[in-house]
């Protein structure tokens, strides 16, 4: 029987690759119950994982701090199941809101913020302090003038500045400023101050101690204080009920010293102002450094996982987003005007708005919109379905274009043929399709490559987020690199790949 | 029997008038020619024979079946089933040829016998290897379009008609897209068909073939069939002017 080899092969090659991709799906959907495998009572702490002391990743991948440790004694004394859930900061009122968390415990700032959520009492003092490097001229804060000053956006150094209740004083010496700039977290503001970029860095005492600590020579810390301000948790406004809880329980273990016992862990007993009533006795607890140098292997591991997480995106994303661009074309190409006007509507839309305003839409829409809290696993499901619906966008008029580019005398001759409309479509049309749209698929593609490093928006930990946090961490820039070349070696397999499939085609025209 | 037959076809694009009361008629084993100027219609009505085109008005029937009636002025069409049913009583062969640029010569000419008529392989692959042998290409059964030359492209198109076994053949300007020294072989193919008593027709501009081979020759202008008859009358002694003046710039 005669067959069409050269054909055959490719479709071959577009089996298998689905295949492929069916399989990384059915991991995930193994995977995903595990994850979201609910015990009786969770307590679902939000943090932002690049703010150390408080909450961060550590070496070995681990979500540490001193927030999330006292948060472990608290859920180990209440018998509940603590998850510690990273979030962007800019979307805290959102994962709150949504029941997405529990509460922020973070290093949160109280003042200022007083009627915005439900509070514990405060349980920690933190000024608000500058660091320059060492050898700066700039001796108190008055030397600042003429300065660029860096500082985390929306944090509590920046309203220190510019906030509703800013000082006069504190007010005033920010209009001295050359600039102050937002930085989007701390390692890259000490980055900056280390390259010169900026000439000082305000921010929380404590996080300043952690990143000077060891590098006396490099930075300093001045004397002058820009704003005193109080730590809490935050809960959703009027949820007393565990806000009770909570902060009964934390007065339990600052009577028997174990809150005591942990700040000193974390190196943090200076600025701890919660105080109990009854005396303190002192709790035995297991104090571990938290400086060993860095590890490599664990750096490799931690961003090999990060990749795992990248690669899941990529491949669900383009596994979804294929199939639903093609049926958006014929949609678009449909005879029937309304249908065709709202496929023109959705791709206007899709294309014309930031892919991370779509992601955190997906994201958040459900309960803002619905009022369904659909859990924290759903998440990741948020991550493929507004990355696939943004693509599906894109892969629709890429097939149209090339559905279009397939001469009229190909579907003319299929109709003196007697081909029916399905079969000039999947005989003829098709497979000459393909053919037109390889190179610009192959761009999307690419792009989707690096896309992936959106899903931040959604703190969805894949791998520019791992880079970034062991970054912060570890005060340490290699993991950004790694993460860069990472995606710069993925695109290239991913050239070469398509690069190869396009020169199987080429055995005609 | 009349495998072909039009009565009062009329056809515009935008409200211009391209086709005007057409009326002509095929009989088995006829070899129409259709001769004219460019832009007289002859590849619309073609067209609109090979349902590439809808008709407004007239009728159109192959075989004896009436397919296309017309009523209150308008041409009205059957539904799937009969249109598959009059679709597989002709084949068109392109200007262009029109190959599936994907598939090689024999794919190109089994594809619709196998999955659109559903016939039995073996005996569909046996066809069209006698057909490309008729055509001269048996060497050629495994290349692709793109590696053929024009001529070959051609020859591969008429097998591909000849395989789905249609009672008329439409040739739309054959010849045009061809070198003048290549266009030889495709019309010695086309009369072989002819001598096979294989029904025809053809738009074309070679007055030689026309006059050779044809049973019959169409002259249209302007939408209008101006003169039809046999070729010693219409080619050799024209009636009407315009027929004549057609004639003469040809000849020049």
């Amino acid at each position: 029987m005669q067959t069409n080899k050269k054909l055959t092969d490719v479709l071959h090659t577009v089996v298998s690759s689905a295949l492929v991709c069916s399989m990384l799906m059915g991991i995930c959907l193994l995977v995903a119950p595990l994850v979201s495998a609910v015990p009786d009572k969770t307590f679902t702490v939000g943090f932002d994982a690049e703010f150390p002391p408080y909450g961060y990743k550590d070496e070995s991948g681990e979500y540490v701090g001193f927030d999330l440790d006292l948060a472990a004694e608290v859920c180990k004394r209440k018998g509940w199941e603590l998850v510690k859930q990273p979030i962007d900061w800019d979307s805290k009122d959102m994962e709150l809101e949504s029941g997405a968390i529990d509460c922020i415990w973070n290093g949160f700032t109280l003042n200022g913020r007083e009627d915005k959520y439900t509070w514990t009492v405060p349980y920690i003092d933190n000024s608000q302090v500058v660091v320059v490097k060492a050898d700066s001229d700039v001796k108190n804060l008055s030397d600042l003038k003429g300065k660029v000053v860096a500082v985390q956006s929306d944090s509590s150094a920046l309203a220190a500045f510019t906030g509703d209740d800013a000082t006069e004083e504190n007010k005033a010496l920010a209009n001295e400023f050359s600039e102050l700039q937002q930085v989007g977290d701390y390692n890259t503001a000490f980055l900056n101050l280390e390259s010169g970029m900026v000439q000082a860095v305000c921010l929380d005492y404590g996080v300043a101690k952690h990143q000077v600590s060891g590098k006396e020579n490099v930075f300093r810390q001045l004397e002058d204080v820009v704003s005193t301000e109080k730590y809490a948790v935050g809960f959703k406004l009027g949820n007393t009920e565990l806000r009770d809880q909570v902060q009964s329980t934390l007065l339990e273990m600052k009577k028997d010293g174990t809150f005591d016992s942990i700040a000193r862990k974390w190196e943090l007993q200076d600025s701890v102002c919660l105080s109990a009533d009854t005396n303190q006795t002192e709790n035995t607890m297991a104090v571990t450094s938290k400086k060993d140098g860095v590890n490599y292997m664990s750096m490799f591991l931690q961003l090999l996982e990060g990749m795992g997480s990248t690669l899941i995106i990529f491949a669900l994303t383009l596994l979804f987003s294929l199939p639903l661009g093609l049926l958006l074309t014929f949609v678009r190409m449909s005879k029937f005007r309304p249908l065709q006007w709202l496929a023109r509507i959705y791709i206007s839309i899709m294309r014309g708005t930031p892919l991370m305003l779509q992601l955190l839409v997906v994201c958040f829409a459900p309960y803002y919109v619905f009022r369904i809290n659909l859990g924290s696993s759903y998440r990741f499901y948020a991550v493929i379905i507004g990355f696939s619906l943004n693509y599906a966008a894109y892969f629709a008029e890429i097939f149209r274009a090339g559905i279009q580019s397939v001469p009229n005398g190909q579907r003319e001759a299929a109709s003196i043929l007697g081909y029916s409309k399905v079969q000039t479509f999947v005989r003829i049309i098709f497979p000459q399709m393909i053919k037109n749209v390889l190179p610009p698929v192959t761009n999307e593609v690419i792009t989707l490559v690096k896309d992936t490093s959106l899903a931040f928006a959604l703190a969805y930990t894949e791998l520019f987020i791992v880079a970034k946090q062991i970054a912060a961490a570890q005060a340490n820039i290699l993991p950004l690199f790694a993460a860069g070349l990472f995606y710069y070696i993925f695109n290239f397999v991913v050239a070469f790949v398509m690069n190869a499939i396009e020169k199987k085609l080429n055995y005609y025209k | 029997m009349e495998l072909l037959e039009i009565n009062n076809l009329s056809k515009s694009f935008d409200g211009k008038k391209v086709l005007e009361d057409i009326s002509l008629s095929v009989g088995q084993g006829e070899v129409v020619s259709i001769i004219g100027p460019s832009g007289s219609g002859k590849s619309t009505l073609l067209r609109c024979a090979t349902f590439l085109e809808t008709m407004d008005d007239g009728e159109l029937s192959y075989c004896g079946k009436k397919v296309v009636s017309s009523e209150n002025g308008k041409a009205v069409y059957p539904g799937k089933a009969e249109m598959q049913e009059a679709k597989s009583k002709f084949s068109l062969v392109f200007q262009n040829f029109n190959l599936f640029p994907h598939y090689n010569v024999l794919k190109n000419v089994t594809d619709a016998p196998i999955h659109v008529m559903k016939r039995n392989r073996e005996e569909v692959y046996e066809e069209a290897s006698e057909m490309l042998k008729k055509v001269g290409l048996s060497d050629k059964e495994k290349s692709y379009p793109c590696e053929l030359s024009g001529g070959q492209q051609q020859r591969v198109a008429i097998a591909r008609a000849l395989v789905m076994n249609p009672e008329i053949i439409f040739f739309d300007e054959p010849t045009s897209a061809l070198d003048p020294e290549i266009t030889s072989g495709i019309l010695k193919i086309m009369r072989e068909l002819a001598n096979e008593k294989m029904t025809m027709v053809v738009v074309t501009h070679e007055m030689d073939f026309a006059r050779a081979v044809s049973d019959k020759v169409i002259f249209m202008d302007g939408g209008f069939i101006i003169e039809q008859g046999k070729p010693s009358d219409v080619i050799d002694n024209p009636n009407n002017e315009r027929t004549k003046s057609f004639l003469k710039k040809l000849s020049l």
